[in-house]
C-alpha cells in the first residue's frame, strides 16, 4: 500500500491551510493512496474532521508500507522536530513562513516559533525529496534553503464554496444603500498583514475623495498585541463608526463581504500566496495591493499593484479604480480570469501531477 | 452556483495599461499635496495616533517617545477583567477577584514603586544626556553668525540640477533632509520629481512645496520601512556627532525601497581650513569625507562620488616649465580641493 500522510502543526480545518489540507486529503484518496492528517493541535473541530494527534501515528504503520511524510510548513513546531527523527522519506509543502521580525516586536514568542520554522526548514530541506511550494516565491526560498527537486502547485481552495449569508448580504446592502463605498480587506489580524496601513490609507481616502466610504477587515485575531492596537487606532482616529472589526466570521458571511465590496485593499508586507485576494477577484472585485513577497505573482495584472503603500497613494489608486468604470471592469473581468487559474479543479489537478510524478519516480 | 456566475457580467473594455496607471496615480498624488488638500502633516499624525496605542517595542527607537510609554505603563492595575461569554463565570471571576484583590494590591504598590523609580532614573539619565549634548552642539546663532552658514548645503545652485538629474525615476517619493528654504525641492518639482522635505527650523515655503518641521534622524526613523524612492541628505550631515551620522546612512538606506538612491551632498573636510574658525570650533560633530559616506550608505558599484566646482587656486602663468606647473598643480589639489561633494548610491531592484 502507498501511503501519503500530512502532517500540520495545527489543523484548523476552516483556515487556508487547513482547507489546503482537506483537499489534499481527497486527491491523495481519490489516487488510490492511503492519507490521513496529524497534527499538534486541532482547534475549531478540527478532531472531528479527522485529524490525529500527531505522536500516534508511528503505533500502526506497517515497515513495508511505502510512505511519504508531507509537512505543510508555515511555522515551528514540534511536528518538525519528530519528522526529521522518522525514517520515512519527506515532502515540505511549503506556504511561506512570515518574517520574524514583523512579528517579534508583537509577539515576541510568534518570532521566536517563526524563527524556528525557518531553520527547521533549513534542517527538513537535505532530507526532503519533494518541495511543493505554493508560489514560485516560495519556490524560490526552499531551493534557496537546499531543497533540489521543487514544483509549484498553488493553494487548494474552493472559490465557489457555500452561498452568500442572506442575512449579511441585507445588512450590507442596507449601509451600502446610505451611499459610500466598501472597501474590503480579509486576512487575521497580524503585524504583517498591517490592517492598521490599511486604515491609514482609509483615512486619507475619506479625507480627500469620498467622507462616506466604510471599510471592513475580516479575519480573526492572529496578534492579541496588534488587534488591541488596530481597534484603540481606529478609535483614536474617530473612525470607529466607518472601519468595521468584523473578526472571524462563517463562509457564508465572507462571500457576502467579498459581494458588498466596492474594492479589496491588501497592504501586507509579507504573503506566501494570498488566498483573499484570488477570493476577492473571483467575486469580481477590483483589487489595490501593495507589491510585497508573493503578492505580485499572485496578482499579476489583474489588480493594481504598488510600489509604495503611503496613504495618499493607496487612497488614489483606489479613487483612481472606483472613479472610472471602464478600468474598474476591466480589472474585475481580468481579476476573474486570474481567479479561474486557482480554480479547485485547476489547482487539484497541478497537485495531483505533481504527486504523480513523485508516485511514478519512486 | 460559481462566484463568477454571481458577478454581473461587466463590458470589460480596454486592457489597463498599468504603467500608465501607476503614473496617473503619482501624478494625482503630486497634485493633491501641492493644492495643499493633504496637508504636510497628516500622514505624520496618522503614524502618531498609531504609536500612541502601539506596543513600545512596536514604535521604533526614538527614546523620548519609548520614556513616555514607559512612564504611562508604571501604574499596574489589579482589577483583571472579569468578562466571560459562559454563564455564571463572571460572577465567578468576581468573588475571585475580590478575595485576592488585598494580595495583588499588597504587590502592585511594590511593583509600581519600583517601576516609578526606575522611570524617574531614566528621567535624569535624559536630562543628564540632553545637557551633554548641549553643551557639544554647536548653538544656533554660532552657526548663522559663522561665515558661509555652514548649516547650510554647501555649493547649492551647482548640486541642484544634478541631484535632481540622480532621483528622477526613483522608485517612490523623494525626501530632502534638511530641506532649509526648499532649495532642492523647487529643482526637483521643475524636474516632475514627487518631492517633500523636511527641516528642524518652521519655515514658510514658497507656493507648491511641501516642507515639513521636523528633524532628518527623526523624521526617517517615523517612517515604515521602504517607504520612499529616494533620500537627498545635506546641512545635518556636516554637524551631526559621528553616532548619528552612521545611524542616519543606515536609517536612510532601509527607508528606500527596492531600487531606491540615497544621496549624501556634505561639505569636504579637506577644505575645513577655509571655513570660519569660530563655526569649526564650535561645531559639535565634523563632516565626513566623501569616502565614508560611501562607505556607510553601502551600496557597493551602484555608488558613486560627484567632487564639488573647485575654488580658485594656483594657476601657472603662461611660460610656466613644466615641472614648475606640474607641481603647482599638485599643489593647487592639496590646498584647495573642493568644497562639497555629493554621494549617489542606488541600491539594487
Amino acid at each position: 500500500m502507498v501511503a501519503v500522510h500530512q502532517f500540520l502543526p495545527t489543523f484548523a480545518p476552516r483556515d487556508a491551510i487547513g482547507t489546503h489540507a482537506r483537499h489534499a486529503r481527497a486527491i491523495l484518496r481519490d489516487m488510490g493512496v492511503e492519507s490521513e492528517i496529524y497534527a499538534d493541535g486541532a482547534p475549531d473541530g478540527g478532531w472531528r474532521r479527522g485529524a490525529r494527534p500527531y505522536r500516534t501515528f508511528g503505533w500502526r504503520r506497517s515497515p513495508r508500507d511505502r510512505t511519504w511524510l508531507l509537512y505543510q510548513l508555515s511555522t515551528g513546531s514540534a511536528v518538525a522536530e519528530y519528522l526529521q527523527a522518522r525514517p520515512e522519506p519527506k515532502i515540505v509543502n511549503y506556504h511561506n513562513v512570515t518574517t520574524a521580525a514583523l512579528f517579534t516586536p508583537w509577539e515576541p514568542h510568534v518570532g521566536v516559533e517563526l524563527q524556528e520554522g525557518r531553520r527547521q526548514l533549513a534542517e527538513l530541506a537535505p532530507a526532503c525529496e519533494l518541495g511543493v511550494a505554493v508560489s514560485a516565491y516560495n519556490e524560490a526560498e526552499l531551493r534557496a534553503v537546499g531543497v533540489v527537486r521543487t514544483a509549484v502547485a498553488p493553494v487548494l481552495v474552493d472559490l465557489d464554496a457555500g452561498a452568500p449569508d442572506a442575512e449579511v448580504v441585507d445588512r450590507l446592502g442596507a449601509a451600502k444603500a446610505r451611499g459610500g463605498s466598501d472597501w474590503l480587506f480579509v486576512g487575521r489580524l497580524a503585524p504583517h498583514k498591517c490592517q492598521h496601513d490599511v486604515v491609514r490609507a482609509f483615512a486619507a481616502y475619506r479625507r480627500l475623495y469620498d467622507p462616506a466610504a466604510r471599510l471592513r477587515l475580516v479575519g480573526g485575531v492572529g496578534s492579541h498585541a496588534y488587534a488591541t492596537t488596530l481597534e484603540r487606532f481606529v478609535h483614536g482616529l474617530g473612525l470607529a463608526g466607518a472601519v468595521e472589526l468584523a473578526g472571524s466570521v462563517s463562509q457564508g458571511a465572507l462571500r457576502a463581504h467579498y459581494r458588498a465590496a466596492d474594492v479589496f485593499v491588501c497592504l501586507s508586507e509579507h504573503e506566501g500566496f494570498c488566498v483573499p485576494v484570488i477570493e476577492a477577484m473571483g467575486a469580481g472585485v477590483p483589487v489595490v495591493a501593495f507589491g510585497a513577497a508573493a503578492v505580485p505573482e499572485t496578482v499579476r495584472d489583474a489588480g493594481v499593484v504598488l510600489r509604495a503603500k503611503d496613504p495618499a497613494t493607496v487612497a488614489a489608486a483606489v479613487a483612481r479604480v472606483l472613479g472610472d468604470g471602464a478600468a474598474r471592469a476591466s480589472l474585475a473581468a481580468a481579476g476573474r480570469r486570474r481567479a479561474g487559474d486557482f480554480s479547485l479543479a485547476r489547482s487539484s489537478a497541478r497537485f495531483r501531477a505533481v504527486m504523480q510524478g513523485l508516485l511514478d519516480g519512486a | 452556483m460559481s462566484v463568477s456566475e454571481q458577478v454581473p457580467a461587466a463590458d470589460s473594455g480596454e486592457p489597463v495599461d498599468h504603467a500608465a496607471l501607476l503614473v496617473e496615480i503619482d501624478q494625482e498624488v503630486a497634485r493633491r499635496r501641492a493644492s495643499g488638500e493633504l496637508p504636510a502633516d497628516f500622514e505624520r499624525d496618522l503614524d502618531l495616533v498609531f504609536a500612541r496605542f502601539a506596543p513600545v517595542h512596536a514604535i521604533g527607537d526614538d527614546f523620548g517617545h519609548v520614556l513616555e510609554r514607559a512612564e504611562s505603563s508604571t501604574f499596574i492595575d489589579v482589577l483583571a477583567p472579569t468578562d466571560s461569554s459562559l454563564p455564571m463565570v463572571p460572577q465567578v471571576k468576581r468573588v475571585v477577584r475580590k478575595a485576592i484583590t488585598w494580595d495583588l494590591r499588597h504587590m502592585a504598590q511594590q511593583v509600581t514603586a519600583f517601576a516609578s523609580a526606575s522611570v524617574r532614573a531614566l528621567r535624569l539619565l535624559a536630562e543628564r544626556v540632553d545637557a551633554l549634548e548641549e553643551a557639544s552642539a554647536r548653538p544656533a546663532s554660532a552657526a548663522a553668525s559663522a561665515g558661509g552658514s555652514p548649516d547650510r548645503a554647501p555649493d547649492r545652485d551647482h548640486w541642484a540640477p544634478l541631484v535632481a538629474a540622480a532621483v528622477v525615476g526613483a522608485p517612490g517619493r523623494v525626501l530632502h533632509a534638511e530641506a532649509d528654504d526648499g532649495w532642492l525641492l523647487a529643482h526637483l518639482g521643475s524636474a516632475g520629481v514627487d518631492a517633500y522635505g523636511v527641516d528642524p527650523v518652521a519655515r514658510t515655503p514658497p507656493a507648491g512645496i511641501e516642507l515639513r518641521e521636523d528633524a532628518a534622524l527623526h523624521h526617517l526613523g517615523a517612517l515604515p520601512d521602504g517607504e520612499l524612492g529616494a533620500v537627498v541628505l545635506s546641512g545635518c550631515v556636516d554637524r551631526m556627532g559621528l553616532g548619528h551620522q552612521r545611524r542616519l546612512a543606515a536609517t536612510a538606506r532601509t527607508k528606500v525601497a527596492p531600487g531606491g538612491i540615497v544621496v549624501v551632498i556634505g561639505r569636504d573636510p579637506r577644505s575645513a581650513g577655509r571655513a570660519d574658525p569660530v563655526a569649526q570650533d564650535l561645531g559639535g560633530g565634523r563632516p565626513l569625507h566623501a569616502e565614508t559616506w560611501a562607505h556607510l550608505l553601502g551600496g557597493g558599484e551602484g555608488t558613486h562620488v560627484l567632487a564639488g566646482p573647485r575654488p580658485p587656486g594656483l594657476r601657472p602663468v603662461p611660460g610656466t616649465p613644466p615641472d614648475l606647473a606640474a607641481n603647482l598643480h599638485r599643489l593647487d589639489e592639496l590646498l584647495f580641493p573642493p568644497a562639497s561633494y555629493a554621494v549617489v548610491a542606488r541600491y539594487p531592484a
